[in-house]
């Protein structure tokens, strides 16, 4: 790490956005905290083995997120079984061809919100990665340490569980 | 060119994760194939509704690593360099500590951004008129030429619905906010922090960092 960036230039302005994926993993204010804090100082030890000219984003976020799936917590969240193989229904292309304008509305918000607070973790991290971090698949891959075309299915699924949900609560 | 798109591809046409080639079969598709063309319509729907309904969490405080070993002071040093209050009138009905911890957020929030200051001059006969008309009190900003402060910019802000002067500060590698009020809370050390407070010129400053205090006594004598 001669020449290149330091530590400090490249983490701190992902302080933020890290400790906003950290309560949307947590769903609590002090866990989030605490494992922002200990994502920083793993990352901090971690940073001789970071490679440079790969992505450093991702990097932090997967630190963060097998800290997280680590703590007693995290365990909690995992499902037991591998979502990739559950045959969750997802609608594909269908005969439905009304525009699902009336599912998103300013009214609907709140049971938005909430359809992705109940997502399982899996669901859940990619819809925020995806939408709310703008990570390319590719990114999101690398944080998740999994394939790119196991994003674009779980994305998928995740969508529809989030339609589903919306529609129940109509 | 009638094969409906595979849900696949309507989620990566949404996310833009389309190769060059199926982005251009895809569109010639959608062209003529209104479930298609509702599929995608739905998904990004969602994606924005989603960015407006989601709400985005914002840190209580900055980062502040446990304990003060040479690994973490890079951080005690970068997070909240220091952060200077500069402060005269009454007195807020809010707690010293919370007061504090709120300015630190602050000056840790706006040096996270990709523009900390909208008006970007190292001369303060730039900064100072900037400010004439954007806050209700002129900003006396001081010739530092001769001190180990340098003057990059400033930007009006809110705070706890009163508008006030910033002023971004380097001291070599460290940034330091000046926050210029009309009136002020009142600060005490918080565990993290030093506070300094003085009166010159019929204001009050309250400095507040991670820093020994004759670091604050230093800037104390520039202003």
């Amino acid at each position: 790490m001669t020449a290149g960036p330091t530590f400090e230039a490249l983490a701190l302005p992902l302080f933020e956005p890290l400790y906003n994926y950290a309560r949307w993993l947590t769903r609590d204010v002090d866990e989030a905290e605490d494992l922002v804090q200990e994502t920083y100082l793993k990352a901090f030890r971690g940073f001789g083995s970071f490679t440079a000219g790969t992505n450093f984003r991702a990097w932090m976020y997967r630190i963060l997120r097998n800290t997280f799936l680590t703590s007693r917590s995290g365990l909690r969240a995992v499902p037991p079984l591998s979502i990739d193989d559950d045959p969750v229904q997802y609608e594909g292309i269908t005969e439905t061809s009304t525009p699902e304008t009336i599912f998103f509305s300013r009214a609907n918000a709140e049971a938005l919100r909430l359809a992705i607070e109940a997502l399982p973790l899996p669901f859940r991290e990619v819809i925020l990665l995806s939408d709310i971090e703008n990570m390319s698949y590719k990114e999101i891959a690398e944080t998740l340490s999994i394939p790119v075309g196991t994003v674009t299915s779980r994305l998928m699924r995740a969508r529809a569980k989030v339609r589903e949900a919306l529609r129940g609560s109509r | 060119m009638r094969q409906d798109m595979t849900a696949e591809e309507v989620e990566q046409y949404a996310d833009g994760e389309l190769s060059a080639d199926a982005l251009t079969r895809v569109e010639a598709h959608l062209q003529d194939c209104s479930r298609c063309a509702n599929a995608v319509l739905s998904v990004l729907q969602m994606k924005r509704a989603i960015r407006l309904a989601i709400p985005r969490y914002t840190p209580r405080r900055p980062l502040a690593l446990p304990g003060r070993s040479s690994r973490t002071s890079w951080w005690l040093a970068a997070a909240a360099a220091l952060v200077v209050l500069a402060l005269g009138g009454t007195l807020f009905e809010i707690s010293r500590g919370t007061s504090a911890r709120e300015l630190v957020d602050l000056h840790t929030t706006i040096l996270a951004s990709v523009n900390p200051v909208d008006v970007v001059s190292t001369d303060r006969h730039t900064v100072k008129p900037w400010f004439e008309g954007r806050v209700p009190f002129a900003v006396n900003v001081p010739d530092l030429s001769a001190t180990p402060f340098h003057l990059v910019g400033g930007r009006v802000i809110f705070w706890h619905g009163r508008p006030g002067a910033y002023l971004l500060v380097n001291k070599a590698a460290h940034r330091i906010s000046l926050f210029i009020f009309e009136s002020a809370p009142q600060f005490g050390d918080t565990p993290q922090m030093t506070i300094d407070e003085w009166r010159s010129n019929g204001l009050t400053y309250v400095a507040v960092g991670d820093v020994p205090h004759q670091d604050l006594e230093s800037l104390r004598r520039a202003f």
